[in-house]
């Protein structure tokens, strides 16, 4: 058990739990009313906190493999077009389902291939097909929103999947962002994937040398950050009950700061899925809380800014102090 | 126990060598890389349980001769034979399936990543699933730095943690773990301080006490001396001289290199 902890701080997310709490505390305190502690706060910020978690997830995954993805922010709308469109068409839902997550996966797949096959650096790579789907999906749907109740009727089981509440309180989607953090953590710290994972952000040349397809395994988290674009896509239209043009915007930089304040490094090789974790609810936290304090709305980037930055310092020193 | 592997009629010939037979020969071997000639008649063998220091100035051949060994280049002309048969390696797998395994100096070892899991890259043994048995993978690869003569106590620590030397242990660990007959290090000490040389070359001498035969590849001499059995010395793609350590001195030796070198300019 003590190994067990020594290894749990040894990873840099030691200083995001830290701060997490801490956040936790100053905003319950000082927030008007203590209105940050109040159940529909924690309904609100768990219901949609999971948005940029599920992406978010991804995103660091793929990082600790050395990779970027900004289309992320295309992915995600597009999902949500392609699930609409399915709907609209009369298709059975559990095909609108199945059909969306492979083209999250396909768009995935795609940026993988041209990342590994091209070997440009992934940030180009996905800055372009980050355009490319945004201007197909603008173009296809006219930037105009489109409903979903059309097509969809109140209580489907699709909803209940991806915007119900557990015990009548507990919204889903947090439950959907532990499971996916349950099921990437197991599979990043304990199965080999995972190892490959780490040892091809880490030193791609030995990893290579030992027999470990490097290529294989960008393509795999490539596919995974699109299936769970197209996750978050549907879960955030039944949410809003229409699919928006501007769904997804920002999320690409929001991601990769989730995951810096979460411990995670631009070069690769070192994060972990309970700092992604911690960093994305952070994130999302400092945004809620200072609203609540009043901050003005518009300027709650800057703080934003400040605090990957200061972050991404904290986990340097932590590193040093660790020693590892 | 690589007998059964040969039919009885093609063993005949093969056993009378066999017993002392070098663990690999390399006859003749020519190696151009389009006009430019890398390496030129060259004979060069390791015995069982030898360290061999193959010296040699920069562009010298020292790599070439290696990459054909460890199956990354074909030799143009000559023949290899590993263990007393006649062998072709397409790829470096095919040598490392003999058991050729080579430690290149940084392009070993994952930095942030643990021991453990440096050892068993790409071979992580598993308990279904693909999850890792991480219980095996910390008490062997424990068990192969420990073999090596190296005191390391957590296997959880990373790579990054560890001085230069250290790292180097890990390194050739991996290649012990997995059965290597043959290990190549190059220039395994180059980047090193005096005390993590000497407890590299402390490694390879227990590579060589359990019946692992080691090539040093180094361009210094003063390297290698104090452990090599054999010199192989080479300068401009020919082999310079081929001496045991009982027929020489390092005086003799450094006489070789610098004439030898002198004669070619």
């Amino acid at each position: 058990m003590q190994r067990f902890f020594n290894r749990f701080f040894s990873f840099r997310a030691s200083f995001t739990l830290v701060v997490f709490i801490a956040l936790l505390i100053f905003f319950g305190i000082f927030s008007a009313d203590h209105s940050f502690f109040k159940a529909a706060n924690l309904t609100a910020m768990t219901r949609l906190a999971p948005d940029l978690g599920l992406v978010a997830l991804g995103v660091g995954l793929l990082m600790i493999a050395g990779e970027f993805d900004l289309s992320v922010a295309s992915t995600i709308p597009l999902s949500s077009f392609v699930f609409v469109k399915l709907l609209s068409w009369g298709t059975p839902l559990i095909f609108c389902l199945l059909v969306t997550f492979f083209a999250g996966a396909l768009v995935g797949f795609l940026n993988g291939m041209i990342v590994t096959k091209t070997k440009l650096p992934s940030f180009i790579v996905t800055l372009g097909t980050m355009l490319f789907w945004r201007g197909l999906v603008y173009a296809a749907s006219r930037m105009m929103p489109i409903g979903i109740r059309a097509w969809l009727d109140f209580g489907s089981w699709i909803e209940k999947m991806f915007v119900g509440s557990v015990f009548g309180v507990i919204p889903v989607q947090i439950l959907w962002l532990l499971f996916f953090a349950i099921v990437l953590g197991f599979l990043l710290h304990f199965n080999k994937f995972g190892n490959w994972v780490y040892v091809t952000g880490d030193n791609v040349t030995a990893a290579r040398a030992m027999g470990v397809n490097t290529d294989g395994v960008k393509i795999t988290c490539y596919m995974i950050v699109g299936f769970l674009c197209a996750f978050m896509g549907m879960m955030q239209n039944i949410r809003i009950e229409s699919f928006a043009a501007n769904q997804g915007v920002g999320f690409e930089l929001k991601a990769i700061a989730s995951s810096v304040v979460g411990g995670t490094v631009l070069s690769g090789g070192i994060g972990s899925i309970p700092g992604i974790f911690l960093g994305t609810l952070t994130i999302h936290i400092i945004e809620n809380g200072l609203i609540l304090m009043g901050a003005p709305p518009f300027g709650i980037s800057a703080f934003i800014g400040a605090a990957i930055i200061i972050f991404a310092v904290l986990n340097v020193a932590a590193a040093r102090v660790s020693g590892k | 126990m690589s007998d059964q592997k040969f039919p009885a009629a093609k063993k005949a010939s093969i056993k009378s060598a066999k017993k002392d037979a070098p663990i690999v020969r390399m006859v003749d071997i020519d190696k151009w890389f389009g006009k430019v000639c890398a390496l030129r008649n060259i004979d060069f063998h390791v015995n069982q349980a030898e360290i061999v220091g193959l010296v040699g100035d920069n562009g010298a051949g020292k790599s070439t001769l290696i990459k054909v060994l460890s199956g990354f280049h074909r030799a143009d002309k000559g023949e290899i034979f590993f263990e007393g048969n006649r062998v072709n390696f397409n790829s470096p797998k095919d040598a490392k399936r003999l058991g050729i395994e080579t430690v290149y100096q940084e392009q070993a070892l994952a930095p942030h990543v643990s021991i453990a899991r440096n050892v068993f890259m790409g071979r992580e043994p598993t308990r279904g699933l693909g999850f890792m048995d991480r219980k095996k993978m910390d008490e062997e690869s424990m068990g192969a730095i420990t073999k090596l003569g190296l005191r390391i106590k957590d296997p959880e620590a990373v790579v990054e943690a560890l001085s230069g030397g250290q790292r180097q242990g890990v390194a050739i660990a991996r290649v012990l773990y997995f059965e290597a007959k043959l290990v190549i290090l190059d220039e395994p000490i180059i980047a090193l301080s005096v005390k993590e040389s000497q407890q590299v070359l402390g490694f390879t001498q227990q590579l060589k006490a359990q019946g692992i035969s080691v090539i040093f590849i180094t361009h210094n001499i003063f390297h290698v001396f104090q452990v090599a059995d054999r010199f192989f010395i080479l300068s401009h793609g020919e082999a310079l001289a081929d001496v045991k350590k009982e027929d020489t001195n390092i005086d003799h030796l450094i006489e070789l290199i610098v004439s030898g070198t002198l004669e070619k300019m």
